[in-house]
């Protein structure tokens, strides 16, 4: 991904584009969406698994962000690690969707059967396609707080400090929850073949 | 802190095929739609916009919001301008890099030039009586000047000249309401929040005769009996021979003149 930079802020030296956005900077409230923007996409679709919703939750997730900002001191916008404060802020949105009933997430069901509205890159064929998309089924079969964990962790690639500062959770139950989420995503993707079928 | 170092034991294996999958169908999920066409919706709803123009004071900077422009003025960077803005209205500035913005700086310079085009102003930001006064302010036409008292009658607080003064010194939008338009009862220029100097040379630039109606702002004709501000168009009109000047509206009264129905000059006492 866009790994190096995002990584860095995660683990709290001074994200340059922080400082830049601190000190008013007009080019880098642009730098702050286009760098992060996909990769909040891809976590808002994971926990949604709705195309619309992910959009719209990245938006709003990025005007919340922006309105923040507005708010606060030049220096407490330069101490800011962005990246984890955009993922922590795109989950309570991805929240209050699901509160709102508006995205309540069904247990069982092959979240990716509508095909190429999940935004899927072109001449991916076959077994490829299968593959992962059978990982997102699994993840959406996880509880709510392993999938958090475990798409911030794998798909993310935050480190533990980041997640616990994206969801506020201690970072030991974060590596708990990754570690377990694993555990059942393993066995679900090698034993589950019959569970799977009796949805399909 | 490396991260490869803080995995768990036993995320080799199988567990480690399973992360290898959740990568592989992370480089999968991308947004749908064109991402510049994404990255400027996310900026125009979260972000107010940016722009630069020339004007008759040189390059200044402008904010818009949704509503309008909410604030213009110079700096000495962007980035100075675009702090200032935060610390005043709570919100980031971004580049106004989107078609409307752009067509909106075309308009603002072709107004600053003094084409007749409409420049929608966002005075939200301001409380009923600063906007009730730059309302008035902004009805002043280009080459006419009034005093502060008149501003404060027209905004329907006939005693409030002073705070007039101080909402000319704090106005959001200099130019485009024409603060520098409002001068002293007597007719001199008066400050400028941009310094004296400047608003001699702006209101010189439109045409306004400076040094003449400093001192004596009103003028009168005994052909009507009328008298008007000294840049009133109704004045301007005034054969020369005709011109009787004079320093306060009192004294214009007391010499017999009633005042004129398109400038309106206070009269008191």
């Amino acid at each position: 991904m866009d790994g190096e930079l995002g990584r860095e802020s995660d683990l709290g030296s001074p994200d340059p584009l922080a400082l830049r956005l601190a000190g008013g900077d007009p080019a880098a409230p642009r730098e702050l969406v286009e760098r992060h923007h996909a990769e909040l996409y891809r976590y808002a679709r994971i926990l949604l698994r709705d195309t619309p919703a992910a959009e719209d939750a990245v938006q709003e997730a990025f005007s919340k962000a922006f309105a923040a900002l507005g708010r606060y001191s030049g220096e407490r916008i330069g101490a800011m690690r962005l990246r984890p404060w955009l993922y922590r802020i795109i989950l309570n949105v991805v929240r209050n969707a699901w509160r709102d009933g508006r995205f309540e997430v069904p247990v069982a069901g092959t979240p990716e059967g509508g095909g190429g509205r999940c935004g899927v890159v072109p001449g991916v064929t076959g077994a490829d396609e299968e593959a992962w998309m059978d990982v997102l089924w699994a993840l959406g079969r996880l509880s709510e707080r392993q999938r958090v964990a475990v798409s911030l962790r794998y798909l993310e690639d935050l480190p533990y400090a980041g997640i616990s500062a994206a969801t506020g959770w201690p970072e030991n139950t974060c590596k708990t929850l990754v570690r377990r989420g694993i555990g059942r995503l393993g066995a679900l993707l090698s034993d589950g073949s019959d569970e799977k079928e009796a949805v399909r | 802190m490396n991260e490869r170092e803080t995995r768990m034991p036993g995320e080799e294996g199988k567990d480690g095929r399973v992360a290898g999958l959740l990568g592989d169908a992370a480089s999968r999920l991308t947004p749908r739609g064109d991402p510049d066409e994404l990255v400027e919706r996310v900026l125009s709803r979260g972000t107010d916009r940016l722009f630069s123009c020339d004007s008759p004071l040189g390059e200044i900077y402008a904010a818009v919001g949704e509503r309008g422009v909410r604030f213009v003025g110079r700096a000495s960077s962007p980035d100075e301008f675009a702090r200032r803005y935060r610390e005043r209205f709570g919100r980031l500035l971004s580049w106004g890099t989107d078609g409307a913005t752009r067509r909106l700086a075309d308009r603002m310079v072709a107004a600053l030039a003094g084409e007749k085009v409409e420049v929608q102003a966002d005075l939200s930001g301001t409380t009923p009586f600063q906007r009730r006064v730059l309302e008035v302010v902004a009805g002043i036409p280009r080459g006419e000047v009034r005093p502060y008292a008149w501003v404060a009658r027209e905004a329907g607080s006939p005693k409030a000249s002073r705070a007039v003064g101080s909402v000319m010194a704090n106005n959001p939008v200099p130019l485009l309401v024409p603060c520098h338009r409002v001068v002293k009862n007597d007719g001199t220029t008066g400050s400028y929040a941009f310094g004296a100097g400047e608003k001699v040379g702006l209101l010189r630039g439109e045409g306004v005769p400076v040094e003449e109606i400093s001192g004596s702002p009103y003028l009168a004709t005994p052909t009507t009996g009328i008298f008007c501000h000294a840049t009133c168009r109704n004045a301007r009109r005034i054969q020369p021979e005709n011109r009787r000047r004079f320093r306060s509206s009192q004294a214009a009264t007391k010499a017999g003149f009633r005042p004129c129905e398109v400038c309106r000059p206070v009269v008191t006492g």
